[in-house]
């Protein structure tokens, strides 16, 4: 049952992964009737039937008039679709097993108000309420995350029951995208093992506690850290410096793992990672048949970090 | 955002409300005591079952309990239409027990679209379409709130802007449902038969029972309207006759099965004059549910598919449960039938023995005076009745011997129980006679050149075959108070002078009036009519074929049409937009299109590095559009759309 199920899906449009933004034109909207849509025909034919069985003409107007609006409303149900732009589409990285926020910037060209529409992309849903005539609206996607690397959206389906719930209007986006999911951290383990060399040089660091020494002044320093006392023997203003004992610079070595299975050493790694992250030491990544990264703090090399071992071969 | 299966509040009492006014043009045409039992049931399943669907158990002993209603009210396991569409009813309001659910209230709505259509089966008139419009529209918009239930659109608008949405739609869809209304080609014949009736209307049968019309003699309801083509008979002329009784059985008047077979006797001759005065008229019959149909006194010429029996009532081939129409010609008969077979002279001679003993005793001493003479038998009777007998519609019930109580007792009764009553008093004089029921009198509509002749106005008066002269009409009512049966409302309006009253009747007549175009032309538009819909574009009677495609070519534009309107506002956003697409596809076409995310000045630099001789015109133009669009320069707009529009590649 899936197999054509699959075959009819993948004949329709678009066949290929497109760039952004990409409009939706009639040649990519299908309209079909729904389950109710059909219940809902098959008691107007039943009642045109009788009607001109019968030669019954008010009722026979009555049938046809529900028919032509219910024919109307397949139409409106292409046109809420119709011209709807998919501007952009971000997603910032969460490691496996938590949500992916998928987001997607929505434009409705012209004068008419889109309502209900639904965004399905994998088990996602979400739902835009109202889109108002030339305005732009962000829905977020919920995707679920198994597996680290890379998640392929795949398609994402917007479709519509507006106006009477008579017809699905729906269409295909294939945004060229693929989302990164980072490797799910090992719960908990032991802790990073200190650089071989110890303890590091002290870094100055704004908010650490030893003076370091004084400077001058510099635009956009802050009002605190101005030393008022020396500048008042100075001809400048002089401003403290301070610094703190840099924790020990990290190696995280993928070698340092070896008894360990792969994706264990991932786990780990990635943990390590996110503790040295939060604080905020400075950490080399060592993964095999790849340059060492860092050393470096901040979220750029957190980043780096986690996508390398988010991108290394599953088993 | 809801669940989108639950049905919020709003939209169920929507889907509740469209199911009351659907059910309403049905229950106004079931009995009115059973209708308040349905709509009191409906309401109360719908209120109880608010806040949690009512137990299974209870929903079905709620469902045999108006089983039992509907077989109480509609005549026992007699099935008929209004046993039908009775059952349609009672189900729709046991419906509201579960709306919970999307789906659920979605098949409340649909179903109940169909009690506007059940009610049509009943009834056609003017009032019931514009309530089942009313029920529709209703359905659509609860359809239209269910669809905001299902995508969550927990606070939908208002109803104004709801009602606009679904009044678009119906508006959009109007002319392709006037076209398939006229174009659609209709049976000439129906494939199945209608089923009548449980509950028969009361009016002309095959059977009387003298006292049993009562309430028809007070019904002013419309029985025929009549539109002659050339002269009118005076009023006192229009007898319309209807079924002919022969069979007494001290009770009742019954039409003998064999007779309706038998054509009229051709070789005795009913000696109609050809020449002489003759009526062409056609006659519109309300619907009645029965095969009889009535026309004047006596119908020569018939369409072909009535017939037309031995004693000249004409029967219809399948039940008239609908609005009928039939052209005819009637004259007066100058000798009808002069011959009198022996099996039919039998028959209206027959009496049921042991009955009326002193009418028997009168007739023979009648009889004995006047010996042979049957034409002074005829006119003594006639002048007793005048002289001592009076009209009242306020008769006891009748005892075993009802023509000797009403003929020596009473001396009161209306025209049943003077038929009867003569007739009895004929035979036992023996002369051949029979009673013959239809309807007597006419009033004239003012507004359109018509005669309506009102369910009231049904009467029974007898016939009596006199030898030379054949069947001969006696109506010994009308020689006791003729203003009861030729009196129309007119004349009884003109005599008492009210002005009031004068002026309603002109109301009413012109009600009338709309009713009877009404019938014309929404109820009477049928296969024939539609045939005849072409003629003015020189198709003398159109097929199927030649309907079917200009209905599809109307129809194809007509969903253009609707497809156009629907899309205008998707284009009409912004007019240099359009232009500037517009001159872009005309790149396109050379293969110079602009890619989407392509800047203009960009993509003119392209064009002009691929078509030198574009760089004077496009250059600058898509720079003056860059600036209107983005910058918000300030320009004249009409001219760059101009420009635009005539740029060429």
């Amino acid at each position: 049952m899936a197999s054509w199920r699959d075959r009819l899906a993948g004949l329709a449009r678009p066949r290929r992964t497109e760039p952004l933004p990409v409009r939706l034109d009639r040649r990519r909207i299908y309209v079909l009737p729904t389950r109710f849509g059909l219940f809902f025909g098959a008691l107007l034919a039943a009642m045109i039937l009788g009607a001109l069985n019968y030669n019954n003409n008010p009722a026979l107007l009555l049938a046809l008039l529900l028919a032509a609006a219910a024919l109307a409303s397949l139409i409106a149900a292409h046109l809420q679709l119709s011209g709807l732009r998919l501007v952009a589409l971000s997603a910032d990285p969460v490691a496996a097993g938590h949500p992916l926020p998928l987001a997607l910037l929505l434009h409705g060209a012209g004068a008419r108000t889109r309502r209900g529409l639904r965004l399905q992309c994998r088990d996602a849903t979400a739902w835009i309420g109202h889109l108002p005539p030339e305005a732009s609206v962000e829905a977020v996607l919920y995707l679920s995350t198994e597996r680290r690397g890379w998640l392929e959206p795949g398609r994402i389906r917007i479709e519509t029951t507006q106006p009477l719930g008579l017809a699905r209007a729906w269409a295909w986006f294939r945004p060229e995208t693929d989302l990164l999911v980072y490797p799910r951290p090992e719960p908990q383990g032991p802790p990073a093992p200190s650089a071989t060399d110890g303890a590091g040089p002290p870094r100055r660091d704004a908010t650490g506690e030893d003076l370091h020494h004084l400077r001058p002044y510099r635009a956009g320093d802050t009002r605190g850290a101005i030393a008022w006392k020396p500048s008042a023997r100075q001809a400048h203003l002089m401003v403290r410096e301070y610094e703190r004992p840099a924790a020990a610079e990290l190696l995280l070595d993928w070698r340092s793992l070896a008894p360990l299975p792969t994706e264990s050493r991932i786990a780990r790694l990635a943990r390590w990672v996110d503790e040295a992250e939060r604080e905020g030491r400075r950490y080399r990544l060592q993964l095999p048949g790849q340059p060492v990264l860092g050393p470096a703090q901040g979220p750029a090399h957190h980043h780096a970090c986690l996508r390398a071992l988010a991108l290394l071969p599953h088993d | 955002m809801t669940e989108p299966n639950a049905v919020n509040p709003t939209a169920r009492r929507w889907a509740l409300a469209a199911a009351g006014l659907a059910l309403l043009p049905l229950l106004l045409q079931l009995p009115h005591t059973f209708s308040l039992l349905i709509a009191a049931t409906m309401a109360v399943v719908a209120w109880l079952s608010w806040q949690r669907p009512l137990p299974g158990l209870l929903r079905l002993l709620l469902a045999l309990a108006l089983l039992m209603a509907v077989f109480w009210w509609m005549g026992g396991l007699r099935f008929g239409r209004d046993t039908g569409c009775a059952l349609l009813a009672a189900m729709l309001a046991i419906k509201p027990a579960e709306t919970a659910s999307l789906r659920d209230a979605r098949s409340l709505v649909g179903f109940a679209l169909f009690a506007p259509f059940a009610a049509f089966l009943l009834d056609q008139g003017p009032v019931l379409l514009v309530l089942g419009l009313a029920a529709a529209l209703a359905g659509l918009l609860a359809l239209q709130r269910l669809a905001d239930a299902e995508a969550g659109l927990a606070q939908a608008d208002g109803t104004a802007p709801t009602l606009l949405r679904v009044g678009r739609l119906v508006a959009l869809g109007l002319p392709l449902a006037l076209a398939a209304f006229w174009l659609f080609p209709r049976l000439p014949t129906p494939l199945w038969g209608v089923p009548e009736r449980a509950l028969a209307r009361p009016g002309l049968s095959d059977t009387m029972t003298p006292g049993e019309w009562i309430d028809l003699m007070t019904d002013d309801r419309p029985a025929l309207r009549a539109q002659f083509f050339g002269p009118t008979p005076a009023q006192s002329q229009m007898y319309w006759r209807g079924p002919v009784l022969w069979d007494y059985d001290g009770r009742s008047w019954t039409r003998p099965r064999g007779l309706q077979g038998q054509a009229p006797l051709r070789s005795a001759g009913a000696g109609f004059d050809a020449a002489g005065p003759g009526w062409d008229y056609q006659i519109e019959l309300e619907p009645t549910d029965r095969r009889q149909l009535v026309a004047l006194d006596l119908p020569v010429q018939v369409p072909d598919e009535l017939f037309l029996s031995v004693d000249y009532s004409l029967y219809a081939p399948r039940p008239l449960n609908a609005l009928s129409r039939w052209r005819l010609r009637s004259a007066p008969p100058a000798r009808f039938d002069a011959d009198l077979p022996a099996p039919l002279r039998q028959r209206a001679l027959a009496l049921p023995a042991g009955y009326n003993p002193r009418t028997l005793a009168l007739a023979a001493t009648w009889r004995r005076e006047a010996g042979g003479d049957d034409a002074a038998i005829v006119a003594r009777a006639m002048q007793w009745i005048r002289a001592e007998f009076g009209y009242t519609l306020e008769t006891p019930l009748p005892g075993r011997h009802a023509a000797d109580e009403f003929l020596f007792d009473y001396k009161r009764g209306y025209c049943e129980h003077f038929s009867s009553a003569f007739v009895v008093l004929m035979r036992a004089a023996g002369i051949p006679s029979r009673v013959v029921t239809g309807y007597a009198g006419g009033v004239r509509n003012p507004f359109g050149a018509y005669w309506m002749v009102r369910r009231m106005d049904a009467h029974a008066w007898a016939e009596v075959w006199l030898p030379g002269r054949g069947w001969v009409r006696a109506d010994p009512t009308a020689a006791v108070a003729p203003e009861r049966i030729y009196d129309t409302l007119e004349d009884r309006t003109l005599a008492g002078g009210g002005g009031l009253l004068r002026g309603l009747d002109r109301f009413g007549d012109f009600g009338d009036w709309m009713r009877r175009g009404w019938n014309d032309w929404m109820l009477g538009f049928n296969a024939e009519r539609q045939q005849r819909l072409l003629q003015p574009l020189g198709i003398e009677r159109a097929g199927n074929t030649q309907l079917t495609v200009l209905l599809a070519l109307l129809a194809l534009a007509l969903l253009g049409a609707m497809a156009w309107l629907l899309a205008r506002d998707a284009r009409g956003a912004d007019p240099l937009l359009r232009a500037w697409h517009r001159m872009d596809r005309r790149y396109a076409r050379l293969g110079l299109g602009r890619a989407a995310h392509e800047p203009p000045l960009a993509w003119a630099q392209r064009v002009a590095q691929a078509r030198p001789q574009a760089t004077a015109t496009l250059l600058p133009l898509s720079r003056r559009f860059a600036a209107a669009r983005y910058a918000g320069a300030v320009e004249d707009l009409g001219a760059l759309i101009r420009d635009l529009r005539r740029h060429r590649p």
